[in-house]
């Protein structure tokens, strides 16, 4: 176990640096953060430009650049922002709980749909609940996750006015944005869930649980969803990145300061070490999310344990 | 039957469930504004961006100036009728050839305590001159400034090291508000960005990233106390959600409303829709080495094919003002009397013809992609050139892709998109950047009337001459139909009704020490 958790770090490392490198080099290819800096009602000159370039150090060669983040990255300095002066691990750890709090959420509530749904479908294959279900998930699937966001603010926020529109101000807020990632995620999820317990459910193991005159309820908690995890935990970690892709549009929508916006402000900026900065962090998230997964999977099935 | 009494439960918890949402979404209105009034004397405003920085130095964004005019107070003030008026300094004069003289208000205190004087003022542009402005956008519009010199306590001197006729204007602007010096040296540039200190009208109070920052009345204010007692300041991106805020009453004002709700916010009986003509003016312009553009015979009929009046009509409602040269009426050096050309497609084809442009030449237009409202209207320019005998591919580019490499380095198509403020709103801001030969967004285009001209304003503050000046490059500008200039924008703001003396300010620099809410 040990030595499968310290090869997997190792390689979590590779990807980390090359994942850095590659974004360092790519926000560099197009736009400038002097000229950034100038948006609103200013035109820089040549000579302001270069001045700027100076003083943020971007008049450097790349490679110089690079070293000088990924050494001081390893010291666990990720930069300073060229538009606050912040340090960037600071800006990071203030949005880190908000984004974290609308992923939690958002999934929380995508498990607590689909999973129920998903196994009522699955027992009533062909059922008009199944049909539903089925048409539910395909209408979930068909909504762009910030179209779903403004009709639920038009109804819940400015119509019935149970929640707030936008803002990151207590429980409350959090109920619409998380219930649309929920309901974008469980779209997908209530389908996998549905189809990974019907192929369990027609396993032998499952005749015979019932043959032993188990009951039903037992049947499909202990030996039917148990074995249909499998599927669906993978499919939730490699969700994981994704699902923060979705959040950076969410956060626009519902004013939520969490790490989708602070990136896709320092990408409109080229804020370089926000953005790189932003991206190891996020990485790295997506990395350990996979990791745990790989790790569940001797939970959930002793023969794929390993070590 | 089992079946149908559980069918007929269901259906009433349905119709239930529906009579409640109906009753609740009925009453929205009026509970929006109860809750907008439970607000008592604190006011909220919802605009679309944080600046992430609140040092006056570090920033060139309007939404630094919705807060930070709040905030700060400059040597002199320019308030929302955009004439210069006294701010800390009480009056100047010029008392030499290149020696600009203020007197300073007295009595005056930073929210923390620390006096307002000569000193501060000289720590400022010392700051502002150095290496820490140099981090910033802001040091290169006060160059012309050699030093600030003490006099007396209350007496500072501008030594210019060149002609600068637009400096009073300018120490109106973000970069010349005064900062506290022992609080700047004693934390830092980077706390102060987090937590400034100013000598306006409110103080800060709170601040957290991408969300809101929060301002309490500075009840020793040098031009009396403000009527409000708390505002805070939401940044929500999404300008659905704006509205939506100002719909549920969470929200007093909204900026940057989009042509898209503004009926919305119109409809609603408890708000107020408040267009504004701003200082920015969207153009096209052509790049004249690359053909046929060069020739002014095919840029006047690109300009006579295209109904800028009907565009304005139907993609913005009408929320925009047609535009005769690159400066919006509100600009210090405007041609009132220069008309825009005329929409005449015949006179367009004429001129093709003349200039021996083939029907079904193709001609690029570039434009920055987060620009939805011209994107519709240059999709309408292709149906209008297309009449005409000319095919228009449009090339959207990102944003800051399109600022720093494609316009500075000759990348566009012969004709492309260009937006401007002025934020001095005198044309010399424009002019002077956009059309000197060499300048960073100007790489080709060059001309020695107007270098002239632009030389001749510069050089006097005599500022009858320089409209004198600039009348002659006006008027050169339109004859060499260099640009197309297209209309002046109207910002939209959305206002609760409940909001008591609000100007909505053309420069986005929103002012409430006289607004109050009842």
């Amino acid at each position: 176990m040990t030595r499968f958790v310290a090869a997997r770090a190792g390689g979590a490392a590779a990807v980390l640096a090359a994942i850095s490198l590659f974004v360092a080099f790519g926000i560099r290819l197009t736009g400038d953060p002097a000229v950034a800096m100038f948006e609103g009602a200013g035109a820089p000159s040549v000579q302001d430009v270069q001045r700027m370039h100076q003083a943020l150090g971007t008049d450097r060669p790349f490679l110089v650049q690079y070293a000088a983040f990924a050494g001081a990255a390893l010291r666990g300095d990720l930069g300073t922002s060229f538009r606050s002066g912040e340090p960037v691990s600071a800006l990071i750890a203030a949005r880190a709980g908000a984004t974290l709090a609308l992923a939690v959420g958002g999934m929380a509530v995508a498990l607590a749909v689909a999973f129920p749904l998903g196994t009522y479908a699955a027992m009533h294959r062909d059922a008009l609940a199944d049909f539903l279900i089925r048409v539910g998930s395909l209408l979930g699937l068909s909504f762009p996750n910030f179209w779903l966001a403004i009709m639920l603010i038009l109804i819940f926020a400015v119509r019935v006015r149970w929640f707030p529109p936008s803002g990151y101000s207590g429980p409350a807020s959090l109920v619409l944005p998380c219930l649309t990632l929920g309901v974008i995620l469980a779209s997908t999820l209530v389908r996998l869930v549905r189809a990974s317990l019907l192929d369990t459910l027609g396993q032998p193991y499952i005749r015979t649980a019932r043959a032993k005159g188990m009951p039903e309820r037992l049947v499909i908690v202990r030996h039917g969803l148990r074995n249909a995890l499998l599927p669906v935990v993978t499919f939730i970690g490699l969700q994981f990145g994704g699902l923060l892709g979705g959040v950076v549009i969410l956060e626009n929508v519902f004013a939520w300061p969490g790490l989708g916006q602070l990136a896709l402000e320092a990408v409109s900026y080229r804020d370089y070490p926000v953005v790189q900065g932003v991206v190891v962090v996020l990485a790295l998230g997506v990395v350990a999310v996979n990791l745990l997964v790989d790790l569940s999977y001797g939970l959930l099935n002793p023969r794929v344990r390993v070590g | 039957m089992a079946w149908r009494q559980g069918r007929c439960i269901r259906t009433g918890v349905v119709l239930a469930l529906c009579a409640a949402l109906g009753t609740l979404a009925w009453g929205g209105s009026a509970r929006a504004q109860s809750a907008a009034q439970s607000r008592g004397h604190s006011l909220i405003i919802v605009q679309a961006q944080d600046p992430q920085n609140w040092d006056p130095i570090a920033t060139f964004l309007l939404s630094w100036g919705m807060v930070g005019s709040n905030i700060f107070d400059a040597l002199v003030d320019r308030g929302p009728d955009l004439k210069i008026r006294p701010g800390l300094a009480t009056s100047w004069k010029w008392v030499g050839a290149n020696v600009l003289q203020f007197k300073l208000r007295r009595g005056v205190t930073f929210h923390d305590g620390e006096p307002f004087n000569a000193d501060a003022v000289k720590f400022t542009f010392d700051r502002l001159l150095g290496p820490e402005g140099a981090k910033g956008p802001q040091q290169g519009n006060y160059k012309s400034i050699d030093h600030v010199q003490v006099v007396d306590p209350y007496t500072v001197n501008f030594v210019m090291k060149e002609e600068d006729p637009v400096i009073i204007t300018k120490l109106a602007g973000y970069g010349a508000m005064i900062v506290p010096p022992k609080y700047v040296q004693e934390h830092g540039s980077a706390y102060f960005g987090a937590n400034p200190v100013g000598t306006g009208p409110f103080k800060f109070v709170e601040y957290r990233k991408d969300d809101h920052l929060t301002l309490a009345a500075n009840p020793s204010y040098w031009a009396g106390a403000p009527k409000l007692s708390v505002v805070t300041y939401r940044f929500v991106p999404e300008a659905a959600t704006r509205v939506a805020e100002l719909q549920a009453g969470r929200a007093d004002i909204a900026q940057a409303v989009p042509v898209s709700q503004a009926n919305v916010v119109k409809n609603d009986a408890n708000l107020t829709l408040m267009p504004v003509g701003s200082p920015t003016v969207t153009e096209i312009r052509f790049d004249p080495s690359k053909a046929p553009a060069g020739d002014v015979r095919f840029r006047k009929a690109v300009i006579s094919a295209i109904d800028v009046q009907a565009i304005i009509q139907s993609i913005l409602a009408g929320y925009g003002h047609r535009v005769s040269t690159f400066q919006s009426p509100l600009s210090f050096g405007n041609d009132p009397s220069l008309k825009p050309y005329p929409y005449d497609p015949g006179q367009a084809k004429q001129l093709l013809a003349e200039a021996g442009v083939k029907s079904g030449t193709e001609v690029t237009l570039s434009f920055p992609s987060n620009n939805a409202d011209f994107r519709e209207a240059a999709q309408a320019m292709v149906s209008y050139l297309q009449a005409v005998g000319l095919r228009l591919t449009l090339q959207p580019v990102e944003q800051v892709t399109y600022f720093s490499d494609t316009v500075p380095h000759a990348k566009t198509g012969q004709l492309y998109e260009f937006g401007w403020g002025g934020w001095t709103l005198d044309f010399d801001n424009t002019a002077y950047l956009l059309y000197h030969k060499g300048e960073y967004w100007n790489p080709v285009f060059s001309d020695a009337d107007v270098e002239k001209y632009l030389v001749a304003e510069r050089s006097t503050n005599v500022q009858r001459a320089r409209l004198a000046a600039f009348m002659q490059l006006d008027r050169r500008l339109y004859d060499l139909a260099i640009d197309f200039p297209l209309w002046q924008q109207v910002n939209l703001w959305g206002v609760n009704k409940r909001v008591q003396g609000f100007t909505a300010p053309p420069d986005d620099r929103v002012r409430l020490l006289a607004v109050s809410v009842k």
